[in-house]
């Protein structure tokens, strides 16, 4: 167990693309931190740089203390699960777990036993003997863990594992992780798009874009306060509504409507009254937005909207509608899926909600939950 | 639902199956005359009119081939000569080829270009610099003469056979090696050749075809009769007055018998993904 510290990591490749940029990271002992962003943002390539895949073009790694940017993999004292697993296909359960031991001329019997414990840790004792191409997706994501268990490892490094499997097991293997984790105490970097798993499994999550760290805080922090318009898109699901406005005294003006204001939100952002008469970014996530005609929405104020689809949940419906506005785009490559062609802003109503696709309702919204970003920077105010 | 047959449906399918028919006979009449003729005296050979089945059924010239230790000599030299090229050339294009496969270094595009462009090159033009550069090293009339010939024409295409099927297998797999305590060498070793096996068996079976139906540098690189192969060996056999067809035929049959053995042995290797469930 080992602390992992990055410090000024930079990644150029060959054509001068910088995938990484002055990653500056601090990984407790034992901590599980998620490093988490959308596709191309070089989270892989931050792990596999601390796995020693890739070379660091400059900065300093260390882990436990000692400085391994020169090291091979194999003498930096961590193990690695790929997205692909990468089991040896011709080697069975036991073998494929006992590889690395092997490798270290460790005696058979010792090689047994740990593999033993660890097949029972995950359940794999009965398909101790069988090869990987009899297993089913979420046994084989188990062998990988096994093989990177028993080496005992500084670090466990794991690369989007649970993306090969299907939604129902990515649950239960998210579950069986995260407690396999806090059993052995071993610190991990976790690389995920899934911002579910990065929300519900890490201690701490750090969001990545175009190989720039943006924020690193715990998933609560992180969803209540994030530091630009980038991780208030990234961080939540459906993304956070992001949209263009005048404030003008204690009003947002955008397109046809307004929203006032409580004194409450200038005292929470001081900031806020220097953009007074000029332009600004407010945010509000979906779940702060309401059915007008329903008991939870009747305190807040409306704003008008038409209804362009409902997805029904069962336990909520997700509503796309269309607002008069300027939507801000948070500069997430995927949150554009969320958004149809006549549809600019997702709200998540209860399920009780009578509202249908192509009426215009009154949306009430919780003011006191708007986020504020500059429309320059997209910095938070 | 079933299609219903028109007779212009039916018409076309007997036409396609009297072209297919047509097509194995040609194809396989003549394997059929080498082995037919191999059971006959050479008298019936050259019987008018010819018999299609062998009227009196004769092992005489496979006694006549099993039985001379110089014709005997001709398959252990075509036995040896291929078997060598074939694992040489495996070890040789295995380590090319990863290294293809799985490294970056400066002019790997030209190396590349140029084996490609070995390909384009007629064998028979370099027949008569070969032979010089054989008799200049002083290895004329040797297996090493073979040897050496064989892998300048097998190695390129064994090379690009295995690097293509090396690109299919995961890199994951070698960054598991890595990461586990193993070096390149390890992950070529344990993990790469062990499910390379049927590229490893294509390329085996290519370059010992090759090398064991080779007849014109054989033929140009070695003089006695000890150091001949079966190809040359079968010619061997048109005397200047006497042609013993039978043995001609009953030769080309035991000389096409390992083909079809490694054929069917190999065949599984083929047939089977040797990385199933590896990734995914």
């Amino acid at each position: 167990m080992a602390e992992v510290i990055l410090e000024n990591i930079c990644k150029t490749y060959g054509n001068n693309f910088r995938a990484i940029d002055q990653l500056n990271l601090s990984v407790k002992d034992g901590e599980f931190l998620i490093l988490v962003g959308p596709s191309g943002c070089g989270k892989s390539t931050a792990l596999r740089m601390i796995a020693g895949l890739e070379d660091i073009t400059s900065g300093s790694l260390r882990i436990g203390g000692v400085d391994v940017v020169d090291m091979p993999p194999k003498d930096r004292d961590i193990a690695m699960v790929f997205q692909s697993y990468a089991l040896y296909p011709h080697m069975t359960v036991s073998e494929n777990i006992a590889f690395s031991m092997r490798l270290a001329g460790k005696p058979k019997a010792e090689r047994k036993k740990r593999v033993d414990e660890i097949a029972k840790t995950l359940q794999l004792t009965s398909l101790l003997d069988s090869k990987p191409a009899n297993l089913s997706g979420g046994q084989r994501q188990r062998v990988a863990m096994g093989r990177a268990m028993v080496r005992e490892p500084a670090a466990f490094l794991m690369d989007e594992p649970l993306s090969n499997l299907d939604a129902k097991l990515r649950v239960q293997m998210r579950a069986e992780i995260t407690s396999l984790q806090k059993q052995l105490g071993v610190t991990t970097i976790y690389v995920t798009h899934d911002q579910i798993e990065a929300m519900t499994m890490g201690d701490r999550v750090a969001v990545l874009k175009g190989g720039v760290l943006q924020q690193v805080d715990t998933p609560k922090r992180l969803y209540e306060s994030p530091v630009n318009a980038f991780v208030a898109g990234f961080i939540g699901s459906p993304s956070m509504n992001l949209f263009e406005a005048t404030l003008t005294g204690d009003e947002l003006m955008s397109g046809t409507f307004a929203i006032r204001l409580q004194d409450a939100a200038f005292v929470r952002r001081p900031g806020l009254k220097s953009y007074a008469g000029r332009k600004v970014v407010f945010g509000i996530r979906p779940e702060d937005l309401y059915d007008s005609s329903l008991e939870s929405g009747r305190k807040y104020q409306t704003i008008p909207a038409k209804v362009t689809s409902i997805e029904e949940l069962g336990s909520e419906h997700i509503v796309h509608l269309n607002i008069d506005g300027v939507r801000v785009d948070s500069g997430d490559p995927d949150a554009v899926q969320d958004f149809g062609l006549t549809s600019n802003a997702v709200a998540r109503f209860e399920p009780d909600s009578a509202v249908r696709s192509g009426s215009a309702i009154r949306l009430a919204l919780d003011d006191t939950k708007l986020h504020f970003f500059d429309p320059e920077t997209h910095l938070a105010i | 639902m079933r299609k219903r047959h028109t007779p212009k449906d039916r018409l076309i399918t007997v036409a396609l199956h009297v072209a297919l028919a047509a097509g194995l006979f040609f194809a396989a009449f003549p394997i059929y005359w080498m082995l037919s003729s191999s059971f006959k005296s050479n008298t019936e050979i050259f019987a008018l009119p010819p018999t299609v089945l062998p009227k009196a059924f004769t092992l005489e010239a496979y006694a006549a081939i099993l039985g001379d230790p110089v014709k005997l000599r001709f398959f252990f030299n075509s036995y040896f000569v291929a078997g060598a090229v074939t694992v040489l050339t495996v070890l040789i294009a295995l380590l090319a080829a990863y290294g293809f496969s799985r490294f970056n270094f400066r002019g790997k595009g030209s190396l590349n270009t140029l084996i490609i462009s070995t390909q384009t090159i007629p064998p028979i033009t370099l027949l008569i610099p070969f032979f010089g550069l054989v008799v200049s090293y002083g290895i004329f009339d040797t297996y090493v003469a073979l040897i050496l010939t064989y892998l300048v024409f097998t190695l390129p295409y064994a090379i690009l056979l295995m690097t293509g099927y090396l690109n299919t297998l995961p890199r994951d797999l070698d960054e598991a090696v890595a990461v586990d305590g193993g070096t390149s060498w390890t992950a070529l070793w344990r993990v790469i050749v062990p499910i390379s096996l049927p590229g490893i068996v294509a390329t085996s079976v290519y370059t010992f075809l090759l090398c064991w139906n080779e007849f014109l540098f054989a033929l140009t690189l070695t003089k006695s009769t000890s150091m001949r192969t079966v190809p040359i060996g079968i010619q061997l056999l048109m005397g200047q007055h006497a042609f013993e067809w039978n043995q001609m035929m009953a030769m080309s049959v035991l000389g096409s018998l390992p083909l079809l053995v490694i054929y069917l042995v190999a065949q599984r290797f083929f047939l089977a993904g040797m990385t199933a469930g590896s990734v995914k």
